[in-house]
C-alpha cells in the first residue's frame, strides 16, 4: 500500500506530461488560451485529420511566414501556433486572430469549394 | 453547400441591398410627385416645426394618447421595433461579415443578450398575429398584406434562432435564414413593410395638418 501511491503518483505525472507533448498530434479544436472564454464554441479543427483529407504536404500552406502584415507564403513556420504571431488585437500592422482564422480557413475553403464556410460549420455546439 | 451559401451570400446579398436601396429612393419619389398632384394643398401646410413635434412625441412611450389607450400594444411595439433593428445589425456572427467582406468592424452584442432579443422579437409577432386573429375591430381591417409583411419578418428571426442554436439541419437553416433576410430586406419597399421609409413623412404630414390647419396636437 505503501509503495502505491508513490508509483500512481509517477504515473499520473509522466501522463499528465505526455498529454502536453501530445497535444500537437491530438489537436481537436482551434481554442488557444489567448481567447480566454471563447465567444463562440472551439472551431473543429483535428490537424492530421484535415490534412489527409485535403492531401496537403506542405506545412507553410498554412503555416505562412510574413511581417509588418505581409504574408510570406514561401517561408515556413510549422511548428509555430499561429496564436503566437497573431495577437487577439493587433496595433495597425498584422492580421488579428480571430480575422487571420477565418481569412485562412474560409478563404481555402471557399478557393477549392469544399470544407466549411459558414459559422455554425465549424463553430460546432 | 458551398455553392449554395456562395450564391446567397453573393449576387444574391447583393440584389436584396440594391432592391433594398433602390427600390426606397423610387418609393419615395414617386411618392412625393403623387403627392405633388394629388394633395398640392398639403405642400403648402409641411412645415418643419410641427413635422418634429409631432414626431418627438410619437417617438416617447406612453406619451401620445394612441400609445395610453393601448398599453400591452405599446409596450410590444417599441420592444419589438428597438430588438427588431438593433439585433441584426450589433450581432457578433453578422458583425464578423462585415469584417470578412468588407473590413468594417464594430462593436457587438454578447450573444446571450442578443438570443433574447431574438426571442422577443419572436414572442411579439406572435403578438401582432394574436391580436389580428382575436380583436374584432383588428381584424377587420387585415388583409392579407399584413399577414405577409408578418410572416417576412419572422422568417429570418426564427431561422436565426434555429441556425444559430444548430437545430434541425444547420446547413439548410443557415442558408434559409440568409435567404429570409435577403427576402426582408428587398420586401421593404414594396410591402406593408414600407413604413420604415414612410413613417417619418406620414408623422409630418399628420403633424403639420394637425399644427397648421386645425391648430390641435396629433398625439
Amino acid at each position: 500500500m505503501n509503495r502505491t501511491f508513490p508509483l500512481l503518483l509517477a504515473a499520473a505525472l509522466i501522463l499528465a506530461f505526455a498529454q502536453g507533448a501530445l497535444s500537437q498530434q491530438d489537436m481537436k479544436t482551434l481554442a488557444p488560451a489567448a481567447y480566454g472564454k471563447l465567444t463562440r464554441p472551439a472551431a473543429q479543427f483535428n490537424h492530421d485529420q484535415h490534412n489527409e483529407k485535403a492531401k496537403l504536404e506542405e506545412c507553410v500552406a498554412c503555416h505562412h511566414g510574413g511581417k509588418d502584415g505581409k504574408q510570406d507564403k514561401s517561408a515556413s513556420t510549422e511548428g509555430t501556433p499561429c496564436a503566437d504571431c497573431h495577437k487577439l488585437k493587433t496595433g495597425g500592422k498584422g492580421t488579428a486572430l480571430t480575422k487571420a482564422y477565418h481569412k485562412q480557413c474560409i478563404g481555402c475553403h471557399q478557393a477549392k469549394g469544399k470544407g466549411p464556410v459558414a459559422c455554425g460549420q465549424c463553430h460546432k455546439r | 453547400m458551398n455553392a449554395a451559401y456562395e450564391f446567397v451570400t453573393g449576387p444574391l446579398a447583393w440584389a436584396a441591398w440594391g432592391i433594398f436601396l433602390l427600390g426606397s429612393a423610387w418609393r419615395l419619389y414617386s411618392m412625393y410627385q403623387l403627392a405633388k398632384k394629388k394633395d398640392a394643398s398639403s405642400m403648402a401646410f409641411m412645415d418643419w416645426g410641427f413635422s418634429l413635434r409631432s414626431i418627438v412625441n410619437w417617438l416617447i412611450p406612453f406619451n401620445a394618447l394612441g400609445w395610453r389607450k393601448n398599453p400591452a400594444m405599446t409596450v410590444a411595439t417599441f420592444v419589438f421595433h428597438i430588438c427588431l433593428i438593433l439585433t441584426p445589425i450589433f450581432l457578433v456572427g453578422h458583425v464578423m461579415l462585415w469584417d470578412q467582406f468588407f473590413g468594417i468592424s464594430y462593436a457587438t452584442l454578447p450573444d446571450n443578450v442578443a438570443d433574447i432579443m431574438t426571442l422577443v422579437v419572436i414572442g411579439a409577432c406572435l403578438y401582432f398575429a394574436g391580436r389580428r386573429i382575436m380583436q374584432p375591430e383588428v381584424r377587420y381591417i387585415t388583409t392579407g398584406q399584413d399577414w405577409l409583411a408578418l410572416t417576412i419578418v419572422l422568417a429570418p428571426f426564427l431561422t436565426g434562432f434555429l441556425a444559430y442554436h444548430q437545430a434541425l439541419n444547420y446547413d439548410l437553416m443557415i442558408i434559409l435564414h440568409v435567404v429570409a433576410g435577403e427576402i426582408m430586406l428587398a420586401a421593404i419597399p414594396f410591402t406593408r413593410l414600407s413604413h420604415m421609409v414612410f413613417a417619418a413623412f406620414t408623422r409630418a404630414y399628420m403633424g403639420s395638418e394637425f399644427g397648421g390647419v386645425r391648430h390641435a396636437q396629433d398625439w
